[in-house]
This record gives structure tokens, C-alpha cells and sequence, in this order.
């Protein structure tokens, strides 16, 4: 056992952090959204690949860094420690890259990688549908051979992105059979999300924002070059690809400002002429999200190790997303609730405290445990995996 | 970053697993929960001829030099295979508190002796509240002359009556500080008698002092300072505790994934049930995060790097993840995990004490609030 980062590992800590500080310094609304829908820049994440941190964990013949998956997290920690705009390049550096190493044919990984590693190619996810939530393998979406096309009927949503991102990664059917399992009917393609027959139709969430989309696919044709890895075996892709969705952090520090903020007004307020640091229930409240967040983190850590010793995280990624978001559904909660009234002051109000980040955050937070595999499903997963119950493995 | 144990550890681990299965059976362990002495001289002999009193020890004082985080492997082993027995008291409480703390001639004269398992010893901290706090502890000391004078009462005090050397904590009567007070297990106006807990009738102890005599040699470090040597050791302390709740917790999560698996009701094993799925993954969720949280500790603490806000996340989370991890598997045993034939009992009992000794999650927890500048 040995808990230490390398001095490499402590070196390119403190680069992100420098970096950070004066990419941060530049931008005039240097807290925006903490969300990702409101962390959109092209020109952040073009600073970000120049330094040559899109792919840090691709292998280098792949044009990554070949750096680690605890590489990979350290910078993570330190974006979403200041909240910086990395919503551009996200999704792209974290699972579709990956994928594409993965089972992409030479063709697409020529055609696409070098775009994501350069921030000129942004991705949507398209997998949910409006029978297909929680049951992936509802999708009714088809992709139908045609010559050298597929063409592609059917609808998506809950798209994150989908109103910017060039590129859609999207799943559907392409083996009819009925005698098949549903499992092996269908294919992961990218499609160009100009191609004639999209339509993009924005979804404003309850917070008010425009994060997700829903997108119909009208006889859209794309190439069968497109298609990624075997034909009819894009579930199984899928579900790799999710583990290193899951092997993430952004749950646990999305909302760290919020954590930030609410320790600061504890340290700042005083009620009835008494510092509320000085409450025992203050400090137990404090200290039991504290407790829970490093708890949390730790494990984070954890599953990134397996990474990099070559191990799936097969249960562990899904445990690591199930402990950092029922975290972090709490906090802005017991951050409201601590703050009481002004706690739920939300951006732009006169009067809000601390960019009403956290009044905010408490709109954000039923969506936390449901997005990339709702707490039921993750913990399905580790039941079936992790402890080999009811008979499945 | 490396989370795996070390080649060594590995050994370490089996070897304890091993030994305690064979050594501890759970008829053994349903025994002691009834046993005056509340341990098996038997297996506390063999574990001391392994050497494992002395593990952490350094060589000087006849240990082996190892490193701390051997102690915690042992007590998650001890407190997988449930069995009581005084390492805790001896090795935890006493031995590294003289080690960190006691002059040379206390730690040659008793250390050696500990580390070969011929001294079991313990701990006189808290009065009958059971409150840790320095106005909570127990005895108070009055200076005689050259001699100090111990009275009082100290409460829960594990295998005072079995134990060869107590180190008392004693509240001075000026009211300042807290010494700490090296005495003899016979000495003359010491009285130990064994409480009956939840968890067994031979291991706590009240213990009572009625003008202890004790010399200024027998003081462990400094007059005084004894409250700061106990805040000191106390990291450690929680550590292996966690370990402990940590060895339990997986134990149990595999007594209960076993029994949803074979036991058949609606014509189907209840392990296919979503619900008790679900559960199982609560308890399991709570087994690994507390092995990490633990061992994090454990491993800050063995390299010198502080660990003391870690130690108290890992006794906060580990002691109600412990006690959490039994509810459920009780809801999940039904009938038979409420049965004095199936296991579980011998943990749940454990499970509830572990929770409190040496501070709840809410003691912990203050100490984190702490940490982070509350």
C-alpha cells in the first residue's frame, strides 16, 4: 500500500493549477455555471488540448499522452475544483475517444481523433430515448443498410450538447431477426449532426436551462464507414464505454463550489452574536458531508487505480458513481437548508449569496442521480457483478 | 498511487485468516461471550507465539520493527473472526502508548514482556458516564509526599481484571491536567470487576481505586500530559478500531449474500428479489468504502504523515457503517439471524460497542469539523 502520488503525479498537479489560474484570470465571467450546460467554451478547450490534456490517458500512438487514469483524475479534480468551462471537450476526451481506440476501424480513428485531441469536434451522446431510459435495450431507433448507407429513422433524447456538439454517437438497431437477443441487435455510429434530416429540438430542464435536447433522425443517411467496431455488437460496446463514464469524477466535484461556499458561510455567519462554526449540530453536519466526500473521493481514486493497473472497474466505477452522487444529491440540500431563506437565492437575484450557486445547485440536484445510470441501475449492476446475486454474472 | 497490500501484508493477512479460523471457531467465540476471563488463554498464547504483540514494536524494545498498519491487519482479522481477545487493550492502549510516550525504563521493563504476549495490560480511562473528555476521566491522583495517591472509579475498561500492568489516567486534584500512571494489575486497593455488556460478560471492567499507592517512576511521560499523550495515540486508536468494524462488516456481507442466495421463497431464491438486491449493495457499498477509508488512515499514520483528521473520517464512517451493515442483514436473515444458533449476533453485539468506544461518529465527526477550520 502506498498512498502517495509520484512527484511527477504532485508536479502536474501544481501545472493544472497555474494553468487554471490564468486561463480562469482571462475569462470576465470567471464563475459561470458550475453546470456543464453553462461550461461552454471552444477557445477554453483549445487552450486545454495546446497543453496537450485532451486524451491525457489515450495511448500515444493514439496521439494521447499515454498518462494514467490518476493523471487523468488529478486534472479533473483541479477543472472542477474551479469550475472551468470543459464541456466542449468532455464527453469526446472521456468516452468517445476511448470507444473509437477501442473498436473504431483505422479509418474513423484517423477521421475523428486527431478532431477531438484538437477541440475542432464536439460529441453528443445519442442513447436514450423516449421507451429507452433506464432499459437501453428498448431503442427503437433503427439504422437500415442501404448500399454503402445506413439510413437511420427514430428518435433520441435527453441529448446533452446536442444543440452544439458537430458529431452524435449514437446507438441503434440494425439486426431485425426476432430469434436474436436484443443484446446483439445493435450498432454504435457517429453521424454529422448537419446531415440532412436531424432535427434538434431543445428541452428546457427545470432549472431553466438548455442542457438536453431531443433529436429525430428523418431517412438520415450516413456512410457505413461510420460504423463503430462489429455490426450488431454496439450494446457490449456500450456498456465498456460506461464503465469509463462511470470511472469519473464529475459527480462527486461538480458541485464543489457549493461545498466551498457553504463551509465559508458557516465560517463567516453568526446568529444570536454566536459564530455557527461553534454550533454542534453545525459541525456535525458539516463534518458528516465532509466525512462522506472524502470517503468518496478516496474511492474515486480507488477505481482509477484499477484503471491503471488494467483492470475493468466492472462493479467498482458503478459503486464509485453511486457513493459520489448520493453525495453530492445531498449537498445542496443541507447547504439550503443550513443557510436557510438566503440559501435559496439563485444567480442574478439582489441579495444572492455567492452567485446563488447554491439555490441553483438545489434546482440541479434531482437530476444527479439519475443521469449515465440511475442509482437503481448502478446498483444492479453492482448486485449482479459485484456480489454475483440473483443468478446473473 | 498503489491501493493493493504489499507482498509482506498479503503474508500477514493469511496467516491471521488462517489461524483465527482454526483456532477461533464461533463455538469458541459463543463461549467467551459467557467466559469470566472473556478471552481463551489458549489462543492468546499461540497468537503470542507468532509474535504479533510485538509487530510494531521497535527492535530495542523486542518487537520486530514492523510497521503500524500490521497492527490494523491484525485487528480486521480479529474482528472478521469475532473473537475477543486483549490485543487491543494490550498492544493498542498500553503497548504503543508506552512506546510513544514512556520513559526508557518503562518500556524496557514492560514492552519485551508485552511484545511476547506474557503481559497482558490495558487501559483506566474514562468514570462510569463514559465520556471521553478530560473531565470524564475516572481517577483522580493525589500527591503524597514523593508518592501520588489514586482514587476513584474508571469504567469500561477492557480486561482490567485479567491484566498483569493498568495504566491509569488520573484527573489531578489541582484540576489541571491528566497524568497517566503505570500500576500494577494486583496492586494493593485495586479492585476490577467484570461488567456485563452487550457484547460479553468477561471483557469490560469497573475498576476501583482506593488510595493506590504509586511512585513517581511509575508515571508515564510527563505529570500532566497525560490528555495530550492520549489525543496523540489517538488516531491509532480509531484506526484500528475501523479495521476492525472493517473485517466484521465484510464478513457479514458475506453471511448475508450466502443466505439470500440459498434461501428460497415465492419459488425463487431471494437473491433475484430487486429489493433485497439493493440492500445487499448498501452493505456492500459501506464494507468497501470503510476497507479504504481505514486503510488510508492506517497507511498515513505507519509513514508519519499526519492522519489524524483520516482517522477520524475512517472511526466516524466505519463504526455506523458497522452498525448500519448489521441492521440490514438482520432485516435480511429474518427469523433465523435473530436465532442465538446463526452467526450474526456475534456481530451485531460487536458491531454497537465498536460504534462507541473511543467516540461515536459524532465525537469523530466534531474532530473533522475541526480539520476543515470549524
Amino acid at each position: 500500500m502506498d498512498f502517495k502520488l509520484t512527484e511527477k503525479q504532485q508536479q502536474f498537479r501544481e501545472e493544472v493549477r497555474d494553468f487554471l489560474k490564468a486561463e480562469m484570470a482571462k475569462r470576465i465571467d470567471s464563475f459561470g455555471s458550475i453546470h456543464l450546460a453553462g461550461a461552454l467554451s471552444r477557445e477554453f478547450s483549445k487552450e486545454v488540448s495546446r497543453k496537450g490534456w485532451i486524451g491525457l490517458a489515450w495511448p500515444k500512438e493514439h496521439g494521447g499522452q499515454g498518462l494514467g487514469y490518476t493523471d487523468r483524475i488529478i486534472m479533473l479534480e483541479e477543472m472542477f475544483r474551479v469550475a472551468a468551462p470543459i464541456a466542449y471537450h468532455y464527453m469526446a476526451d472521456r468516452q468517445v475517444g476511448p470507444g473509437l481506440i477501442h473498436f473504431g476501424s483505422d479509418y474513423l480513428k484517423r477521421e475523428f481523433l486527431p478532431k477531438i485531441l484538437n477541440a475542432d469536434a464536439s460529441f453528443c451522446l445519442l442513447f436514450s430515448e423516449p421507451e429507452a431510459g433506464s432499459d437501453l435495450a428498448n431503442c427503437k431507433t433503427t439504422a437500415v443498410e442501404e448500399g454503402d448507407h445506413f439510413i437511420i429513422n427514430g428518435q433520441k433524447t435527453w441529448t446533452s450538447g446536442g444543440h452544439y456538439a458537430e458529431c452524435g454517437w449514437m446507438l441503434a438497431r440494425t439486426n431485425f431477426d426476432p430469434n436474436i437477443s436484443k443484446y446483439n441487435s445493435f450498432s454504435e455510429i457517429i453521424v454529422d449532426m448537419k446531415t440532412p434530416g436531424v432535427t434538434i429540438r431543445p428541452i428546457i430542464n427545470m432549472v431553466g436551462a438548455h442542457a438536453f435536447n431531443e433529436v429525430f433522425f428523418d431517412n438520415v443517411r450516413v456512410g457505413k464507414e461510420y460504423l463503430v467496431g462489429k455490426r450488431d455488437n454496439g450494446f457490449r460496446q456500450i456498456m465498456t464505454n460506461l464503465d469509463y463514464e462511470r470511472s469519473d469524477m464529475v459527480r462527486l466535484m461538480q458541485n464543489y463550489r457549493v461545498k466551498e461556499s457553504l463551509l465559508e458561510y458557516v465560517k463567516t455567519t453568526r446568529r444570536d452574536g454566536q459564530p455557527l462554526a461553534k454550533d454542534p449540530l453545525i459541525r456535525d453536519t458539516i463534518a458528516k458531508l465532509e466525512v462522506e466526500y472524502e470517503v468518496a473521493r478516496l474511492f474515486v481514486y480507488y477505481v482509477a487505480f484499477l484503471l491503471d493497473q488494467g483492470k475493468i472497474p466492472t462493479f467498482e466505477a458503478a459503486m464509485g458513481k453511486t457513493i459520489c452522487t448520493l453525495f453530492e444529491a445531498k449537498l445542496a440540500d443541507v447547504a439550503t437548508t443550513l443557510m436557510g431563506l438566503p440559501g435559496i437565492l439563485m444567480p442574478g437575484s439582489p441579495e444572492a449569496l455567492f452567485d446563488g450557486v447554491v439555490g441553483e445547485s438545489y434546482l440541479w440536484s434531482p437530476s444527479y442521480t439519475l443521469q449515465g445510470g440511475t442509482v437503481e441501475v448502478l446498483k444492479n449492476i453492482i448486485a449482479q457483478r459485484g456480489l454475483k446475486l440473483g443468478g446473473k454474472s | 498511487m498503489d491501493f493493493n497490500f504489499n507482498e509482506d501484508q498479503r503474508i500477514l493477512i493469511d496467516t491471521a485468516r488462517r489461524f483465527f479460523e482454526k483456532e477461533s471457531p464461533k463455538s469458541l467465540v459463543r463461549e467467551l461471550i459467557h467466559d469470566s476471563k472473556g478471552y481463551s488463554p489458549e489462543v492468546w498464547q499461540k497468537m503470542g507465539e507468532l509474535g504479533w504483540m510485538g509487530l510494531a514494536f521497535a527492535e530495542e524494545s523486542g518487537g520486530y520493527g514492523g510497521s503500524f498498519t500490521d497492527i490494523a491487519i491484525i485487528l480486521e482479522e480479529m474482528g472478521r473472526a469475532v473473537i475477543p481477545t486483549p490485543f487491543f487493550s494490550t498492544v493498542v492502549l498500553s503497548g504503543l502508548l508506552l512506546q510513544d510516550f514512556g520513559s526508557p525504563e518503562l518500556k524496557r521493563k514492560y514492552l519485551p514482556k508485552i511484545g511476547e504476549g506474557k503481559c497482558i495490560s490495558t487501559l483506566a480511562l474514562v468514570g462510569k458516564e463514559g465520556l471521553y473528555s478530560k473531565s470524564g476521566v475516572g481517577l483522580e491522583a493525589r500527591p503524597e509526599g514523593e508518592h501520588y495517591h489514586l482514587n476513584g472509579t474508571a469504567s469500561f475498561v477492557p480486561y482490567a481484571h485479567v491484566a498483569d500492568i493498568i495504566v491509569c489516567a488520573a484527573r489531578t486534584s489541582s484540576g489541571e491536567g491528566v497524568t497517566l500512571f503505570l500500576i500494577d494489575g494486583k496492586a494493593k486497593g485495586l479492585e476490577a470487576i467484570p461488567l456485563k455488556t452487550i457484547s460479553g460478560e468477561g471483557v469490560d471492567c469497573v475498576v476501583n481505586a482506593r488510595d493506590v499507592k504509586a511512585t513517581p517512576g511509575q508515571v508515564v511521560g510527563e505529570p500532566g500530559k497525560g490528555w495530550e499523550y492520549l489525543e496523540r495515540l489517538w488516531p491509532k486508536i480509531a484506526v484500528v478500531l475501523s479495521c476492525q468494524c472493517g473485517g466484521g462488516m465484510k464478513k457479514v456481507v458475506e453471511l448475508v449474500t450466502s443466505h439470500v442466495n440459498e434461501r428460497v421463497q415465492f419459488g425463487k431464491p431471494l437473491s433475484t428479489l430487486q429489493v433485497v438486491q439493493h440492500m445487499c449493495v448498501d452493505m456492500f457499498i459501506k464494507s468497501e468504502t470503510s476497507r479504504h477509508a481505514a486503510y488510508y488512515a492506517a497507511w498515513l499514520i505507519s509513514e508519519g504523515l499526519g492522519g489524524e483528521k483520516e482517522a477520524a473520517i475512517a472511526k466516524a464512517w466505519c463504526g455506523e457503517a458497522f452498525k448500519d451493515v448489521t441492521k440490514i442483514a438482520h432485516q435480511l436473515t429474518g427469523g433465523i439471524g435473530f436465532t442465538e444458533e446463526f452467526d450474526l449476533h456475534l456481530y451485531t453485539r460487536e458491531a454497537k460497542k465498536l460504534e462507541l468506544l473511543f467516540g461515536d461518529g459524532a465525537f469523530h465527526r466534531n474532530v473533522v469539523a475541526g480539520r476543515v477550520g470549524l
